[in-house]
């Protein structure tokens, strides 16, 4: 019953479409970022400063991993590589829990169809709005703002009303710092979460909670026993997507300081990779400790990539065991009942 | 369609690409034979490997236009190369760069000081600027990548801090003989100056137009009130020594109930302190910490007793606040912020009830060199511009006078003191040439002067300021620590 | 009791708990609506005051009266008898921050971002669910595998190579590479897979239709939504992007938004603080305006990119 025009379509090969059509991404993202990569690669096993053309094997990767080179800064090359680790981790985590918490309870309250809740457009549109503001320009919105002198409108302000007595360090505090950037790192986040889990929240089938308001359950039961539960996905979506982000996490603690200099105390691996590249001409700059530290991310991020990937593979090859363990039951349970009636 | 043509761009791209390696792999062979089209696009260096030395044949590419000394050029450029570098420091004053560009591009941070220059410049072509960075620091991190970059540049900016970094390569920089100096249109200069613009070779690279001497300038007004000092001799005799430095901060302090500060900032004191000490922070690979240590040892103390803030950061809006609002009774001030519009007037000085003194020790801060690009392209105007502020007596006390620089020829600056044709309004009248003269002639710099200073200074300030309440040895072990880190060079 | 006046008064109970909870969501929402917002009018106010007011009293609430002065100062457009200082101070912000070529610059660079990144994943995943050919899984599998690769990771050797390539202070390096975009084409592919019918090619191409052609004139109408949705996400993070930009744009001309303000917040001479702020002010307060006019259309592509990934 075919037509002249669909046999002669089914006659060609259209394979090579496929590959023309892919080919643009595959060319520049070899050419932009895998040779790149490549590069960063055998930069990490390349010397520094005035060494800078010599092989040194792994050195730059025992001196940042373990502290031990020939360098004679080979310790604190590792101290401040593990610091500035630990500081990604902890602005990370520090922003993704208040984050995560507020935005969840955001999405319950804006979603929660018994609450009357006047404005709520109004609230969710204000909310998403730090989200798009530019990063460099909310670093320097914010030292301004919260200098650590009188001279800056929130300490002047304090010690005008006389709330405290003497001016607080917002910005060289190696403490007060680090909750600066997370606070500021939520306040750019939490309205970008919340409206994801929104969606998360809506796209669950309203009888659910119609058939858990007939059974006598209250809010926080609904939430703990249909909300969370079916929010897994995209929470463990928003885990993986702020994880990435967490671990290139530049513009906020680079601009966040006063004076010349950016603060050692907010230094996070990408600050340490950026700052040992871009330290001026070849002979200044550390590119065998920056190669080093990139790979090193690198391999983080293929952990935790990895872990993430196979835990989402996993769960659909447990899907597909458990039907055909159904299905072959179903069978067996046919083939019975068919020997019976044998 | 849109995909072919996308694809055929990326080709070229990759061909480009793999164009770049072969001229790197080529090396200066390839010389004056390369016909290149002189234009500055083409004509940035393709320093690929990390090799400084074979960015020798940017310098070529540029300078092939120039059809008549397009051999010799390239010979300058070639990095690494003592016999060359000793043949262009002896070269005569023939013009080796192209001049086919009006537009004299200076690469800088400092703009606000070349807009002053730019109104004295009477040479030929047009001066434009073009920021890099908007500090030292910053500049002295990306001057790297833009003077590579192909973008126009014919003079570059350096800070005595980095300039070393700069001089040095010879990718980033040509000998001034290509715009025809050589060293003895320097004779009148301050001789640091000439040192410090001078490489590892022997070859004069850059010049400056100031001498950076530095002073210890006071508000009058508080000064009397709190001291009772009238005239700058009697300020000098009070602080003369770093001893009678601390006691007159005592006193101060005493007498304004803490209120007033003798000194704005670490920073300032440090300037103070350490310069005239003449001493190297790197001797080989070796970090010394001499000095940084009588510092430290001395700074506790006043920060301890209250003579100086510690939270201030020198060139914030706290330490211009300190001057506006009264809390300091004073600032350590280099040359260059005592003009017109500059540092003294914008930290309070307008009403002219300020004066100035050498200070406990004789001390200068920065200044600022100018260094040829090898991909410079306006030889004549660059030249011009060179000569008008480095090198002519009679141009540099003109731009003395206007802009209140203290100009790098001792010829003018004799001049402009011994014919007291200078009073600065700021400082009620008073001359600070005079002050400064003999402060400018007594810099000795150059054997002090490394290409980590700015990184060394900038890390020992934020760790002490860091680290103050720790004890001096803590505080010294923890900058030697940081220093190594930053720079695997140094033991 | 009678039993109507007890159920009433549940009722009533329970409309006051109901009440109860909804106020005390709308005051959270109030407070932290002022959150969001109160910075952005703080900066705003600061940067109508002039710098000497600021240095005699940072803490201020209310509008003063220096705008003008602020802006003229910023445009370099002071009267002929302004003092040295104030011409200084004009001379530096002015080369620094000049807010049409930012902008100009900044458009440039998101918008021909924006344009690859949609058009060329659209492509990619048009390429991977239509054909099907050996290596589609594997193509697949990669481009999931480098979605989760920071650009941190190859900045070193980007730059390297970028500099010997002598793009540096060019356009190229932060707009060709917008071409391959992993996330964006995940996103694509899974839109398509669950939205696009394949018949309809095979519709086209029984009339005759190319290949091109069918993906520009079918294919793309009907990713509509989606490529939407990923271009207001490409326009912004690429607007935004600081960190390659500030590699790679070292020449003032080229300068884009957020390198301007970074330069800005870096100045250590001749600091204005009043015209510091206005910086500030000018950098964030278009990106708001254009927000609340598109936000309604901008939330709801979140939402639908909250479903899809």
């Amino acid at each position: 019953m075919a037509s002249a025009a669909q046999r002669r379509i089914k006659s060609i090969s259209y394979a090579k479409y496929g590959y023309m059509f892919i080919a643009p991404f595959f060319l520049v993202y070899c050419f932009f970022q895998i040779w790149p990569l490549i590069y960063t690669f055998i930069l990490s096993f390349k010397g520094n400063q005035a060494n800078n053309a010599a092989f040194v094997g792994m050195e730059n990767y025992s001196t940042i991993l373990f502290g031990k080179g020939s360098s004679a800064g080979a310790a604190a090359t590792h101290a401040e590589f593990a610091k500035a680790l630990g500081n990604t981790f902890i602005l990370w985590f520090g922003n993704f829990i208040p984050q995560i918490l507020l935005s969840l309870l955001l999405a319950v309250w804006f979603t929660d169809a018994k609450v009357k809740l006047p404005g709520k457009g109004f609230f969710k549109i204000v909310m998403y709005m730090p989200n798009i503001i530019t990063a460099a320009s909310v670093a320097a919105l914010y030292v301004n703002l919260f200098g650590d002198s009188k001279n800056y409108f929130i300490n002047a302000t304090l010690l005008n009303m006389h709330l405290v007595s003497e001016p607080i360090k917002f910005v060289t505090d190696p403490v007060n710092s680090k909750i600066m950037v997370m606070f500021i790192q939520t306040w750019l986040w939490f309205g970008n979460t919340m409206i994801m889990l929104m969606s998360g929240i809506m796209g669950i089938s309203p009888s659910l909670f119609e058939a858990a308001d007939i059974d006598g359950a209250n809010s926080t039961q609904q939430f703990f026993k249909i909300t969370l539960p079916l929010l897994q996905p995209i929470m463990v979506y928003t885990l993986v997507t702020s994880m990435i982000g967490g671990l290139q996490m530049f513009d906020l603690p680079y601009l966040f300081h006063n004076g010349a200099n950016f603060s050692k105390e907010l230094e996070t691996v990408a600050v340490y990779i950026y700052y040992n590249f871009n330290k001026g001409t070849v002979e200044q700059a550390s590119y065998g400790y920056a190669g080093a530290a990139s790979i090193i991310i690198f391999a983080i991020t293929a952990v935790l990539g990895s872990i993430t990937f196979y835990m989402n593979r996993d769960k659909d090859a447990i899907a597909k065991k458990k039907q055909r363990k159904k299905a072959e039951k179903q069978m067996k349970a046919k083939m019975k009942q068919g020997g019976l009636t044998i | 369609m849109s995909k072919l043509t996308r694809t055929l761009a990326l080709l070229a791209t990759l061909a480009m690409a793999s164009s770049a390696f072969v001229a790197c792999g080529g090396g200066s062979e390839s010389s004056s034979s390369t016909p290149a089209a002189n234009n500055s696009s083409s004509a940035a260096p393709a320093d690929n490997g990390g090799d400084a030395s074979d960015a020798g044949d940017a310098g070529d590419a540029s300078d092939a236009g120039d059809a008549g000394d397009a051999g010799d050029a390239g010979d300058t450029s070639d990095a690494g190369d003592a016999g060359d570098a000793g043949d262009a420091g002896s070269s005569s004053a023939a013009v080796n760069l192209p001049d086919d560009d009006d537009t004299l591009t200076i690469v800088c941070w400092t703009d606000a000081d070349l807009a002053n220059m730019f109104d004295q410049y009477s040479g030929a072509g047009t001066p434009v600027y073009q920021n890099c960075g908007s500090n030292g620091t910053e500049a002295s991190t990306q001057y790297a990548t833009y003077l590579n970059s192909g973008d126009d540049v014919d003079l570059f900016v350096a800070e005595a801090g980095w300039i070393l970094n700069y001089i040095n390569d010879d990718s980033m920089s040509a000998p001034l003989s290509d715009l025809g100096f050589t060293a003895d249109d320097y004779k009148d200069a301050y001789q640091y100056t000439v040192e410090i613009g001078t490489d590892n070779n022997g070859v004069l690279k850059a010049a400056s137009w100031q001498a950076a001497a530095g002073g210890y300038a006071y508000n009058t007004t508080l000064a009397e009130q709190y001291l009772g000092v009238t005239s700058p001799e009697d300020m000098q005799a009070k602080i003369g020594s770093w001893d009678d430095f601390a006691a007159t901060a005592e006193e101060l302090k005493t007498a304004s109930e803490g209120k007033v500060t003798m000194a704005a900032t670490i920073g300032g004191l440090w300037q103070a302190f350490s310069t005239a000490k003449n001493a190297a922070w790197v001797d080989g690979t070796t970090i010394k910490t001499d000095v940084a240590k009588e510092f430290t040892d001395m700074v506790k103390g006043y920060v301890d007793n209250g003579y100086v803030n510690p939270s201030i950061e020198q060139w914030t809006t706290d330490w211009t606040n300190a001057g506006l609002n009264g809390e300091t009774l004073g600032y350590f001030y280099s040359t260059w912020c005592l003009g017109e519009g500059a540092q003294l007037e914008q930290n309070g000085g307008s009403d002219g009830n300020w004066n100035i003194v050498v200070g406990p020790q004789e001390f200068f801060w920065g200044g600022s060199w100018l260094c040829v690009s090898p991909n410079c392209n306006s030889a004549t105007p660059a030249a011009d511009f060179v000569r008008q502020f480095t090198v002519d007596a009679a141009t540099m006390e003109e731009y003395a006078l206007y802009s209140g620089d203290f100009v790098n020829n001792k010829v003018a600056m004799d001049k402009i003191v011994a014919d007291k044709s200078n009073s600065n309004p700021l400082l009620g009248g008073q001359d600070q040439f005079a002050v400064l003269s003999e402060v400018a002639s007594g810099i000795k710099m150059s054997d002090s002067i490394t290409k980590y200073d700015q990184n060394l200074k900038d890390t020992f300030l934020t760790t002490l300021k860091e680290n103050i309440s720790e004890d001096t040895d803590t505080i010294i072990n923890k900058f030697t620590e940081q220093a190594k880190a930053d720079n695997p060079d140094l033991t | 009791m009678s039993m109507k006046e007890q159920y009433g008064q549940q009722k009533d109970s329970y409309h006051s708990k109901i009440m109860a909870k909804s106020i005390a969501i709308f005051v959270v929402c109030v407070i932290l609506t002022l959150i969001c917002l109160v910075p952005i009018y703080i900066l705003i106010v600061n940067s109508t005051h002039a710098h000497m007011d600021l240095a005699q009293n940072p803490s201020r609430f209310f509008f003063g009266k220096s705008l003008g002065a602020n802006i003229k100062t910023l445009m370099n457009d002071l009267p002929a008898d302004a003092g040295k200082a104030a011409k200084r101070v004009a001379q530096q912000y002015s080369s620094a921050f000049s807010l049409g070529r930012g902008y100009l610059n900044s458009l440039i660079i998101a918008g021909f971002s924006t344009l690859l990144t949609v058009f060329f994943s659209a492509m990619t995943a048009y390429g991977l669910t239509v054909y099907d050919f050996k290596l589609s899984g594997a193509a697949y599998t990669f481009i999931i595998g480098v979605m989760m690769i920071p650009v941190q990771v190859s900045s070193a050797g980007f730059v390297r190579f970028m500099y010997s390539l002598h793009l540096i202070n060019s356009f190229i390096p932060l707009i060709v590479p917008a071409i391959a975009a992993p996330a964006v084409i995940f996103f694509m592919v899974s839109y398509m897979k669950s939205s696009f019918p394949l018949e309809i090619v095979e519709a086209s191409r029984i009339d005759g239709c190319g290949e091109f052609r069918t993906f520009i004139t079918i294919a793309i109408p009907m990713m509509k939504p989606a490529i939407a949705v990923q271009a207001i996400f490409a326009f912004v993070s690429n607007w935004n992007n600081y960190y390659t930009q500030n590699m790679i744009l070292k020449n003032a001309d080229y300068a884009t938004v957020p390198i301007m303000v970074s330069k800005v917040l870096a100045f250590d001479k001749n600091i204005d603080n009043g015209v510091n702020y206005l910086c500030i002010t000018l950098s964030i307060i278009p990106i708001v305006v254009v927000y609340f006019i598109l936000s309604k259309f901008i939330i709801a592509g979140v939402a639908l990119g909250g479903v899809k990934e």
